[in-house]
């Protein structure tokens, strides 16, 4: 029996479809679910999305955010998702070296501590993103 | 009557009228079909939201945070979404005149030119006033929550709501009072949203739930701000989505109007130049007779 899995961002769903296994990062560690997982509510840390389907396994990228495991429904609410094999990786790399250096900048000249984290948030996401891809491989 | 000339004058001066309202209509237009798309995405991320904090809320017995419990209410904190021009109708008059009819002890938070000067007009009394840019992001939305809590936090206002024009469908937009904090009575409000917004795919009722809830204090303080910001940011959205159906539908009914009057007065300007030329021919015909 599949679960659903939706991930769902502030300007869209990005992500729904009927899986077979889902790994999802938490703050405090990974955790995986399978179908029968009992309901939990958790903090979502930005990382990778390990997605097993048909015998195919696929990984997104998330931010931080919550996750509801509820009655074969796996929702993760979250400020930025991506699908990573559409995106390539010097690209990526890209993003990881522009997040940087705007939070070193951000840092040296004491930007206010909402845009700090903004952009850190930002930092962490390149690098799920980058963690993602080199496991698509 | 009017010379023939000073109509003609009057029907090129209404002409460019008439273009330069018509072009704002296709600029509205364009604004208006982006604004409700975006409006519309918004929708699931606040229902999932809403979802989890209620069957959060559920778990707990007593929650001691601030956040949801109601205190005495001493000064209502409203925040007024407003436009930042005008031209858009009787949407800012009909926003204001719903903010008349409450009392004097509430303060008020801005957003938007004609709301700050409507307020200060009136001497409510402002806290702070804040302006958006046309496609506003989720993080434009954070120095006015940030605002918000930290007021809320710090005693100064009991209340959080907000008051918004709510975008019914393109010819129809009301003002609309919603509060946000307190969060104390969320069954209420999650079906309110619901029924605002449709449900979710694949929704599942939520019945006799037992649900296991890792870091609850960590969770439930951040949700709550998540909560207030996602909230705000989507009936921002929807504040814009009004102003530019109700700015499109006022320059369609100005560019209708212009086009009336010139027909009124091309029928005017013919009588005119036809009455010329009858009066003309008239006196050349009575002078020779007269010879």
């Amino acid at each position: 029996m599949p679960i659903s899995l939706e991930i769902v961002t502030p300007s869209e769903v990005i992500y729904s479809e009927q899986v077979d296994h889902v790994v999802i990062p938490t703050s405090r560690g990974k955790i995986d679910v399978l179908p029968h997982h009992v309901p939990i509510i958790d903090t979502l840390a930005a990382g990778d999305i390990k997605v097993e389907k048909d015998g195919l396994t696929n990984y997104l990228a998330v931010g931080s955010g919550f996750v509801e495991v509820y009655a074969e429904k796996v929702s993760l609410l979250t400020d930025q998702a991506i699908d990573v094999k559409n995106s390539d990786e010097s690209e990526i790399e890209e993003a990881i070296n522009r997040a940087e250096i705007a939070l070193k900048k951000a840092k040296n000249d004491n930007f206010d501590q909402a845009k700090i984290d903004r952009l850190e948030a930002a930092s962490r996401f390149a690098f799920a993103q980058k963690i993602a891809k080199s496991k698509t491989r | 009557m009017a010379s023939s000339k000073d109509i003609r004058n009057r029907i090129k001066g209404v002409k460019s009228t008439r273009q330069i309202t018509r072009a704002m209509q296709m600029v509205a237009t364009s604004k208006m079909k982006k604004a409700q798309d975006s409006a519309k995405s918004g929708r699931p991320y606040a229902l999932l939201l809403s979802d989890i904090i209620v069957s959060i809320a559920d778990e707990f017995e007593e929650i001691t945070s601030s956040h949801y419990i109601q205190k005495p209410i001493k000064h209502r904190g409203i925040l007024v979404i407003g436009t930042d021009k005008g031209l858009c109708g009787a949407l800012n008059g009909n926003l204001f005149r719903k903010l008349s009819d409450i009392e004097s002890s509430a303060k008020f938070v801005a957003v938007g030119k004609r709301a700050t000067q409507y307020l200060s007009r009136t001497r409510k009394d402002l806290l702070a006033d804040f302006t958006l840019p046309d496609k506003p992001t989720f993080n434009d939305v954070r120095k006015i929550v940030d605002f918000l809590l930290r007021s809320y936090d710090e005693g100064r206002i009991d209340t959080i709501e907000v008051l918004f024009t709510s975008f019914i469908n393109t010819l129809q937009q009301e003002p609309e009072l919603v509060r946000l904090f307190p969060l104390n009575s969320l069954d209420e409000m999650n079906e309110k949203l619901h029924q605002r917004f449709g449900s979710l795919e694949h929704e599942v009722p939520k019945d006799n739930r037992e649900i296991l809830i890792e870091d609850r204090d960590k969770i439930l303080s951040e949700i709550s701000s998540l909560y207030l910001k996602q909230e705000i940011f989507q009936l921002i959205l929807e504040a814009q989505a009004s102003e530019h159906s109700a700015r499109m539908v006022a320059m369609k009914t100005a560019t209708d109007n212009a086009g009336n009057l010139i027909d009124d007065l091309t029928l005017q300007y013919n009588r005119a130049r036809q009455a010329a030329i009858t009066q003309e021919i008239l006196e050349i015909s009575a002078a020779a007779f007269s010879d």
